[in-house]
């Protein structure tokens, strides 16, 4: 009896041993998509070419790695205290990973220090938050981008001459709202926007020759950047050179600059919309600062799922910019950044 | 029981070596055999065959899955060359269209290109440009942009270096206004007629990815598997990820897939085992890459390890099972006869040996059974024999005393004779036929005491004339005694002893006195003299047989002693008290019985 129970331990330790070892060898060398993954996508805006390849670069990302994307954006750039609901809610709702294109540097801090607090890992894409609880940025560098356009404008103005920047979401629109925080206005702006124009500023500079007059922010529409465009022109009659810091203000100047017929001045845009290239090869625009907005979005979805799955991941992405224009457009390999591949 | 034991058994073991012993065969044990043999075997013999087994599905399941997937892309490639081939027939039927033509801007023509374009969905525009560049025809009618730098695409280069029809890579239509399209360009250097005068342009037709993504679609490959598009030169024409692609974020390692037009190999440049199957079209020199990920294919491999993991654990289930359920209905019969056997091995022959069990098991101890029935019987027929031989022998022995003894009474006659004693002879004639009268007995072997003392008083009236009064003798018996029955001719052997071995070397007159009383059941007969007397070792010696009386009967006193033992039993017999100088008295002992032979010995008494 004795050497019965024996063998019976034996069996059901070789039969334990080969149901462990049978599990070992399954262990995949990929990120492993057996789980779906909630993942809240925030953006600027839900209108325009620019999020919408962001959401595409984003939706491509998790196709490959099942992942549930929510996508949410407010009607306007502007609309920080959306963006902050938008994050909250997203903290209710238990989202695994927030990826955040923060309105505002300052704006969206505490509530980015709050989804860190629920153990939400956030990301922050394109424009970054002020915040160290965030895992990392993917985006361009938007000084970088900010010098670009400078020495591209600059060029074509052969070194001389009045320009006007259209930005967008500085502070100084929204000062009406937090007119009582003692914080400066300046931190409530768009930290690409701050970086761009701090950019552009800190290479004009260089150049006696080169003035910037004025520097317009809009909201976040085309008609209000037309109308702060025309507002511009009208201002100042002396103006050589344009330049728009996002793919908002670009169409908004292009278009005044193509409808009143003032191909005196030169424009270097932001942004590659299809509208953009187009006005680009039919000469209303020089040039335009690109960047990598479908990357941007495949990449924030691929380091958060990394950052799910216990991966480390680089603390900054920089996807880069580039300086397209009619001559440089049709090159293969830019044709691939410029157009997305719609099928 | 000691002695059969030790006759048949001399080398019985020991218990103490025995306890010893079974610590180590534990491991020896027929049980531990069977099922250690029966498991090792059969799960040896499992392991091998899965193995085999594995091998060799393993190896079926990635051919069937590269041949599998080599159809697929086979299909696809064909699918793909019957779509090149539709838009190549409708370039050429618009070829045609525009070099029949008697003028290039007839509206028929114009009609002719609309419908053209409008049969398939992913046309995207058709074009004819001079050869400098400058827009002939084309539908839909939009405006072109500007700054196209048409002269320097491809599509263009291409068709103004070759007069084949040539196939762009992937590139985006930028030449009309509304929208920028990806697209693939076929385009070719053609004649047509403007005003009455042959011209050379060059006619261009743009399709989208519309269908090849649909064909591409088709492709399963294991969930992550897919099929790109190369051209020649290495650019992806087609890829489910493309704009991952474009944007750099991906990578294809088409360098092996350029080297060969038709091949399959296995990739791991990406880190991961893949699949690769290329097949190449005839018109376009696209290839057509198929990936497949190695280890999705191998679900089957990785579903037939588990299987078989599971397989052999239920294996080993089932055979420990078996083999202990086997390997004890073998083994505990053979333990049990074992048990039995080892108790017979130790003496207990009536140990009765009833195994049931295996057909063998069960016949062994039946055989056993028979064999130890047969041991009994023969131990018990060498015992009878041994005692008849015995008996027989002391027969022999017995009836050896009488001639002998005549021999020397019948010379002590004739010696009386001589000397003319007749009275004395007659006494000794007398007392002689007496004496043989009740040592015939008629053959019996027992007699009654009254007749056992009569025989010896014959005998010792007998030797007191031969020994010339040399000693005197008493017989006393109790009267009770004298019914009782004896084995016949006891006495006179220790009597002889006596006056042999003690009286006669005796210088004084010796004295025989022999007296037979009943004590609890038993008879209790004691011939004492006073003679020279033993030594302890001529009575141990005695007993054993040593020592045979000269002249005497050849009866030995042993013999007397073996007798009553015989008939008796070994606690009854002689013993011996004898002191140097002073005599010796021998008593014998044994049960007072009234069997049937004493009124025959009565009856033969009265007879005479």
């Amino acid at each position: 009896m004795k050497s019965i129970r024996f063998w019976l331990t034996l069996l059901l330790c070789s039969v334990l041993w080969v149901s462990v070892s049978s599990c070992f060898n399954s262990s995949p060398a990929y990120i492993s998509t057996n789980k779906t993954r909630n993942i809240h996508l925030i953006v600027k805006m839900n209108k325009g070419d620019y999020w919408n390849t962001v959401k595409l670069g984003a939706e491509a990302a998790a196709k490959e790695f099942n992942v549930k994307l929510t996508f949410k954006a407010p009607d306007s750039e502007s609309d920080i205290d959306e963006q902050v609901t938008m994050v909250e809610d997203s903290i209710k709702e238990k989202a695994d990973v927030i990826i955040l294109a923060a309105s505002s540097y300052m704006g969206l801090a505490q509530v980015v220090d709050q989804a860190a607090y629920s153990k939400i890992p956030v990301i922050s894409v394109d424009a970054e938050v002020g915040s160290a609880r965030v895992q990392t940025y993917v985006g361009s560098n938007g000084y970088e981008a900010g010098q670009k356009s400078a020495e591209r404008l600059i060029q074509l103005l052969n070194g001389y001459g009045e320009i006007g920047i259209v930005n967008f979401t500085n502070a100084s629109v929204n000062t009406g709202n937090t007119s009582s925080g003692s914080t400066g206005s300046i931190d409530f702006g768009a930290r690409d926007a701050d970086e761009r124009e701090k950019g552009f500023l800190n290479y004009a500079a260089r150049y006696t020759n080169v003035k910037v007059v004025q520097i317009s922010y809009t909201s976040s529409s085309t008609a209000d950047a037309e109308a702060l465009t025309r507002e511009m022109v009208a201002n100042h009659p002396n103006l050589r050179g344009i330049a728009t810091l996002n793919e908002i203000a670009s169409q908004g100047a292009a278009k005044v600059i193509q409808n009143s017929g003032l191909d005196n001045i030169k424009m270097v845009a932001f942004d590659s919309s299809p509208s953009m290239m187009e006005l680009l090869q039919e000469g209303t625009v020089q040039a335009t600062v690109i960047q990598n907005p479908f990357s941007n979005g495949y990449l924030a979805v691929k380091y958060a799922v990394e950052a799910l799955e216990g991966v480390a991941v680089p603390e900054r992405v920089d996807t880069g910019t580039k300086l397209i224009d009619l001559e440089n457009m049709l090159w293969p390999e830019n044709q691939k950044l410029l157009f997305p591949f719609v099928r | 029981m000691n002695k059969p034991k030790d006759f048949f058994f001399p080398q019985r073991p020991q218990p103490r070596k025995r306890s010893k012993i079974r610590v180590s065969s534990k491991l020896r044990s027929i049980q531990l055999i069977i099922m250690l043999t029966f498991t090792a075997v059969t799960v040896a013999v499992a392991v091998i065959v899965s193995i085999m087994l594995y091998g060799k599905f393993a190896r079926t399941a990635e051919e069937n899955a590269n041949l599998n997937m080599q159809q697929i892309i086979e299909q696809v490639n064909y699918n793909l060359e019957l779509y090149v081939k539709g838009m190549s027939s409708i370039f050429e039927t618009a070829e045609q269209q525009i070099t029949t033509s008697e003028s290039i801007d007839s509206p028929l023509l114009y009609e002719r290109m609309d419908t053209l374009m409008s049969s398939r969905e992913d046309l995207v525009s058709m074009a004819m440009f001079t050869p400098q560049g400058q827009y002939v025809v084309g539908t839909p009618g939009q405006r072109m942009r500007l700054n196209t730098q048409l002269e320097s695409q491809s599509w263009f280069t291409t068709a103004k270096r070759t007069s084949e029809i040539s196939y762009s890579a992937p590139h985006i239509q930028n030449l009309f206004k509304g929208k920028y399209t990806w697209v693939v360009s076929i385009s070719k250097m053609i004649q047509y007629m403007e005003h009455g005068e042959l011209k050379t342009g060059i006619l261009l037709l743009d399709f989208n990815f519309r269908t090849i993504d649909e064909l591409s679609k088709q492709v399963k490959l294991g969930k992550r598997g897919y099929a790109y598009i190369l051209d020649p030169l290495g650019n992806i024409v087609y890829h489910p990820q493309q704009q991952l692609i474009y944007a750099g974020l991906k990578y294809e390692n088409v360098e092996p897939v350029l080297e060969y037009a038709f091949r399959s190999y296995l990739d791991e440049s990406t880190g991961e085992k893949r699949f690769i199957t290329v097949r190449t079209l005839a018109q376009t020199g696209w290839k057509i890459v198929g990936v497949a990920y190695y280890d999705e294919i191998v679900t089957t491999k990785r579903d037939l390890n588990q299987f078989l993991a599971w397989f052999l654990a239920v294996v080993l289930v089932c055979v420990i099972a078996v083999s202990v359920l086997l390997s004890w209905l073998i083994a505990s019969p053979i333990r049990k006869l074992e048990r039995t056997v080892k108790q017979v091995g130790e003496g207990d022959l009536n140990t009765p040996i009833n195994v049931s069990g295996a057909y063998e098991v069960e016949q062994l101890s039946k055989r056993f059974n028979m064999m130890l029935q047969r041991i009994r019987q023969l131990m018990d027929q060498i015992i009878y024999e041994q005692e008849t031989k015995r008996k027989g022998e002391l027969e022999v022995l017995q009836s050896q005393i009488n001639p002998h003894f005549l021999y020397n009474t019948l010379n002590s006659v004739i010696r009386l004779a001589e000397r003319g004693k007749t009275d004395e002879v007659v006494t000794m004639i007398q007392s002689l036929s007496k004496f043989f009268r009740i040592s015939l007995s008629k053959g019996k072997n027992f007699i009654t005491m009254q007749e056992e003392l009569d025989h010896i008083r014959h005998y010792l009236v007998i030797q007191s004339f031969r020994f010339k009064n040399k000693f005197r003798y008493e017989i006393n018996a109790q009267e009770e005694v004298l019914q009782y029955q004896t084995i016949k001719l006891i006495l006179q052997p220790i009597v002889e002893n006596a006056l042999y071995h003690g009286i006669e070397m005796l210088p004084d007159e010796g004295l025989i006195s022999i007296s037979a009383v009943l004590q609890e059941g038993l008879v209790v007969i004691r011939i004492s003299d006073n003679g020279l007397g033993m030594s302890k070792e001529t009575m141990n010696v005695l007993l054993s047989g040593g020592v045979k009386s000269e002249g005497g009967s050849g009866v030995g006193v042993r013999n007397v002693n073996e007798r009553i033992g015989l008939y008796y039993g070994r606690e009854y017999g002689l013993t011996f008290e004898s002191e140097l100088e002073e005599g010796t008295t021998v008593t014998i002992i044994f049960p007072a019985r009234l069997t049937e032979e004493a009124p025959e010995a009565k009856k033969e008494e009265t007879d005479l």
